[in-house]
C-alpha cells in the first residue's frame, strides 16, 4: 500500500513557528505548529513573507454555518416579525442536519425596510438563499436576504406550479399564470 | 414494567456453572498472566477501523481480542437540548451503551451508573483535545456501543481510542488523538495464599498491562489513562484501589509507552482511511 | 465510507440545472430528494449506482460474540447489524409449564444513524421487534417445548437482541437474518436440574457432548421493497435514502421451503395484485441467495 508522504494526523508536528505561519487546518502551540485535521500537508510560499503551512482536510467536517457564508434553506414557519428558515446548504456543502435560523423583516431588503411585509417575501416552503449575519442567540441564526443576489430561488405556488421570477418582488406560476409576491434572488 | 419492547419473563437468572473437579482455573499463583502467550508488559493486539457506520460523520470500530465495540461520532450538528443557552464553545456529549449480550451476565436495557460513570470518563479525557472554541452553538456527539466486554479497564481505554479515531475521520479540529490504556495492579506467586506473611504483604504486585477479565478478578487495583502522544500531555487518570506510590507512577510510564504503540495504530488506521477516499474516487 | 456514487452524466446535468440557478448534484439532492431521484429512476439505475432489481453485497459472519450462547453479524451495504443470544433461566408460565420464551428486541440506537434519539425505542424499533417476535412465533421456527428444562419449574429463556451498528435502510431484512443464524449458531450447555437449581457444566469449550443445538423447524428470512412515486416503481433492498422518500414499503418473508411465512406492506401507496406477485417472484430468488451467502 503506497502511503502519500504529505499525509499527517491531528498532533503531528510540523515544523517551528519561526519557518512558517499556521494556516487551515493547523495550530500553534509553543513554538511549534501541528496539524488539527487528518489530511494533506501543503505549503504555499508568498513573496517576501513565511510560507504558510496548511493541511487538506481529507475527511470534510460535517458543514456549519458561519458568519458571512452564504446558505440555502427552505422556509418552515412565517409570522409578522421574521420567517423561520431550515438552514441546508453552507457555502455549497449539504449539512448533515438542518440548523435554524430567521429572517427577521428588517434583513430581508436593503432599501424601504420599514415597508417590508413577511407575507410578501417568503412563504412556508420557499427555498431562499440567504447570508449569515450573526450567530443570533441560543437556537437560530440570524440571517439576510438584503442584496439583489440574495432570495427566494425556488417556490411553489398556492396551484401547486413551480414558480418562475418575473421581477425582483414578483414570480409566476407555471401552471395557472399568477402573480405571487416574494423576495426574489437574481439569477445568477 | 417495559411497554416498548418485546416482553420476556420477569425474572430470568444464569444457571449455575457447575466446574469438574479437575478443572483448573487460572490464579495469579500461576505467575503467568491468563493468556501465557502474553508478558506483563505485553498488550493485546489491536485491531483498528475507521468508516464502518455510513450515516455518521465519524466512525471507528476496535478490536483487542475479545473486546470489540463501535463509536460513532455525529456533529456539528445543532444543539437539540430544550432550555439551551448560547454559548460561543461547542458541546461535547458522550453516551457509552453495552450491549446487553456484551458481558457474563446479560445486562437490562436500562441505562445503569456504570454507563453513565464511562460516559463521563470518556468526554472527560476527550474534550481537551478538540478545539471545541472553534465550534460555537454546536455539539458533537459520540455514541460508543460495547458488543463485548473483556475487562473492565480495557473497554474504557479502548472506547477513548476509538472516540479519537472517529472524532479525526470526522473532520473535528482535534490539537492531538487521545489513547488510551490500562494496568491492573495483581500479587502474584505463591506467597499469597499463605497468607499472614509479611513477606506477601511487602512484596510488590506485578503490573499488568491491559488486563482482561479473568485478571481483573485478582486485581488490588487499576490504573486507566489517557494521553496525548505528540503533544506528551496526560488527560485523564483514573486510578482505583490500594497501591503504593512508586507503583503508581512506574505504572503512569509503562501506561505512556504503551499509548505510543497505540498511537502508531491509529496513525495508521487514519492514513488507510485516506486511501481509502483516494480508492473511492 | 464514501460511497461511490456513480452518476451518469446526462442525469446529473440534466438536473443540476434548474431554470436560472446552477447546483452541484449533492446540494440538489439535500434541496429537491425526491426530484433528483425520479432523474435517475427515469434513466433505469439507482444514484448509488444499483438497477432498480438488484441488491447490495451481502455477507454474514458466525459466532462473533463469545460472551454469548450463539450470535451473528449481518451486512447488507451500509447496514450493519449483531444478534447475541442468551439464554438464561425462568420460571414457565402457567398455562404452559413446558415452554419456554423466545424474546426478540431490536435497538436503533443513536450510533446507527443521526435520525435516532437517545432514550427508549423508537417507534421504527417497535415495530421491526414486534415483526420479528410474530414471524418466530407464528411460523413456528422452534419448538418452545425444546427449552423446557422441567416441566413447571424451569425453562430457558432466550433472549435475542439485535443492535443495530450502522443503519442505512431495510433494517427488517437485516436483523431477521441475523437473528435466524444466531439462532442456528446457539448452544446451550445440558442442564441438570436438581432441588429448585439449574446447573450446567463448566470447564471445556462447548461441544456436541456437553451442549445442544437449537432444532429449527424452518428459517424464514425476508425480502424488502419501497414503492418510489406515483408510478410505484418497485425498488429492491432500498438504502436509507430511498426509504426516506419512498411512498410504502414492502416485505416478503419466506421459509427454505418456498412457502410464505409473512408479507407486509405499510405505506400510503396502494399496490395491485400483479405487483405483490412480483414481489414474491423477486423474493424467491433473493430468498435462495441469502441462503446460500447464509449456508457459506
Amino acid at each position: 500500500m503506497a502511503l502519500v508522504a504529505d499525509a499527517v494526523v491531528p498532533g503531528q508536528r510540523l515544523g517551528h513557528v519561526q519557518e512558517f505561519n499556521a494556516g487551515v487546518g493547523t495550530y500553534s502551540r509553543q513554538d511549534f505548529i501541528y496539524a488539527s485535521v487528518v489530511g494533506l500537508k501543503k505549503i504555499t510560499i508568498e513573496n517576501n513573507e513565511l510560507p504558510t503551512m496548511t493541511v487538506e482536510r481529507e475527511n470534510t467536517q460535517s458543514a456549519m454555518p458561519d458568519i458571512d457564508a452564504i446558505v440555502t434553506c427552505k422556509v418552515v414557519r412565517v409570522n409578522p416579525r421574521f420567517a423561520a428558515v431550515n438552514i441546508m446548504v453552507v457555502d455549497g456543502k449539504p449539512c448533515t442536519d438542518d440548523f435554524q435560523g430567521i429572517i427577521r423583516v428588517q434583513d430581508v431588503r436593503a432599501t424601504e425596510k420599514d415597508k417590508v411585509k413577511i407575507y410578501n417575501s417568503f412563504r412556508p416552503g420557499d427555498i431562499v438563499r440567504a447570508q449569515v449575519i450573526s450567530l443570533g442567540d441560543a437556537r437560530s441564526y440570524y440571517l439576510s436576504t438584503a442584496a439583489n443576489e440574495l432570495g427566494v430561488i425556488f417556490g411553489t405556488s398556492v396551484a401547486g406550479g413551480s414558480l418562475v421570477p418575473i421581477s425582483w418582488q414578483e414570480m409566476q406560476c407555471t401552471k395557472t399564470k399568477v402573480i405571487e409576491l416574494r423576495k426574489c434572488a437574481k439569477p445568477m | 414494567m417495559d411497554r416498548k419492547r418485546v416482553p420476556g419473563p420477569e425474572l430470568s437468572v444464569a444457571p449455575l456453572v457447575e466446574y469438574p473437579s479437575d478443572f483448573k482455573r487460572w490464579t495469579p499463583l500461576d505467575e503467568i498472566r491468563h493468556d501465557p502467550k502474553r508478558q506483563p508488559e505485553d498488550m493485546r493486539p489491536i485491531y483498528l477501523k475507521t468508516g464502518l457506520i455510513s450515516q455518521a460523520n465519524g466512525s471507528a470500530y476496535i478490536e483487542l481480542e475479545k473486546t470489540k465495540l463501535a463509536c460513532g461520532v455525529y456533529g456539528p450538528r445543532p444543539v437539540k437540548k430544550v432550555g439551551q443557552v448560547f454559548s460561543g464553545k461547542g458541546v461535547l456529549y458522550c453516551e457509552i451503551k453495552f450491549a446487553t449480550f456484551s458481558c457474563a451476565k446479560r445486562r437490562t436495557n436500562i441505562r445503569d451508573p456504570q454507563e453513565r460513570e464511562l460516559s463521563q470518563i470518556l468526554s472527560q479525557a476527550l474534550s481537551p483535545a478538540i478545539q471545541l472554541d472553534k465550534l460555537p452553538k454546536s455539539a458533537i456527539d459520540i455514541y460508543i456501543t460495547v458488543l463485548e466486554s473483556d475487562g473492565w479497564g480495557s473497554c474504557v481505554a479502548a472506547a477513548i481510542t476509538a472516540a479519537s479515531v472517529a472524532l479525526a475521520h470526522a473532520g473535528i479540529e482535534m490539537l492531538d488523538l487521545v489513547a488510551g490504556c490500562s494496568a491492573a495492579y495483581i500479587q502474584t506467586g505463591p506467597s499469597i495464599s499463605s497468607s499472614k506473611d509479611s513477606i506477601a504483604a511487602s512484596r510488590p504486585p506485578q503490573i499488568f498491562m491491559d488486563a482482561d477479565l479473568e485478571e481483573e478478578k485478582y486485581e488490588q487495583g487499576a490504573i486507566v489513562l489517557a494521553y496525548m502522544p505528540s503533544l506528551n500531555e496526560v488527560t485523564h487518570v483514573l486510578q482505583s484501589g490500594k497501591a503504593e506510590g512508586s507503583i503508581i507512577s512506574q505504572s503512569v510510564e509503562h501506561c505512556m509507552e504503551a499509548c505510543n504503540k497505540i498511537y502508531a495504530v491509529m496513525h495508521h488506521a487514519l492514513l488507510e482511511s485516506i486511501n481509502d477516499n483516494k480508492e473511492a474516487l | 465510507m464514501s460511497s461511490s456514487t456513480t452518476t451518469t452524466p446526462a442525469a446529473v446535468n440534466g438536473l443540476a440545472t434548474s431554470p436560472a440557478f446552477t447546483f452541484s448534484a449533492s446540494t440538489f439532492q439535500k434541496l429537491h430528494p425526491t426530484e433528483f431521484f425520479r432523474n435517475f429512476v427515469s434513466q433505469g439505475v439507482r444514484p448509488d449506482g444499483r438497477l432498480l432489481s438488484s441488491f447490495r453485497p451481502t455477507t454474514v459472519h458466525y459466532g462473533v460474540i463469545t460472551t454469548a450462547n450463539g450470535s451473528a453479524m449481518v451486512r447488507i451495504g451500509g447496514t450493519t447489524v449483531v444478534c447475541g443470544v442468551k439464554a438464561e433461566v425462568a420460571e414457565p408460565k402457567l398455562d404452559s409449564p413446558d415452554q419456554g420464551y423466545l424474546v426478540p428486541n431490536v435497538d436503533l440506537s443513536p450510533i446507527c444513524s443521526n435520525t435516532f434519539r437517545p432514550g427508549p425505542p423508537s417507534e421504527q424499533a417497535q415495530v421491526v421487534s414486534e415483526s420479528i417476535n410474530r414471524v418466530l412465533k407464528e411460523s413456528k421456527v422452534l419448538d418452545l417445548k425444546d427449552l423446557c428444562i422441567e416441566e413447571g419449574k424451569a425453562v430457558w429463556a432466550l433472549w435475542i437482541d439485535v443492535v443495530c451498528v450502522s443503519y442505512d435502510g431495510n433494517i427488517y431484512d437485516a436483523a431477521l437474518a441475523s437473528v435466524m443464524a444466531a439462532l442456528k449458531n446457539v448452544r446451550i450447555r445440558k442442564p441438570t436440574y436438581e432441588e429448585g437449581v439449574v446447573k450446567v457444566p463448566g470447564g471445556e469449550a462447548a461441544d456436541d457432548e456437553n451442549s445442544f443445538k437449537l432444532n429449527l423447524a424452518r428459517t424464514p428470512l425476508s425480502t424488502s421493497f419501497v414503492l418510489f412515486d406515483t408510478s410505484l416503481t418497485l425498488l429492491t433492498d432500498p438504502n436509507f435514502a430511498e426509504e426516506s422518500i419512498s411512498q410504502g414499503q414492502i416485505s416478503v418473508t419466506i421459509d427454505e421451503q418456498g412457502q410464505l411465512c409473512a408479507i407486509s406492506k405499510v405505506g400510503a401507496a396502494s399496490s395491485s395484485q400483479t405487483l405483490l406477485k412480483q414481489c414474491v417472484e423477486r423474493a424467491r430468488k433473493r430468498n435462495e441467495e441469502l441462503r446460500s451467502i447464509m449456508n457459506q
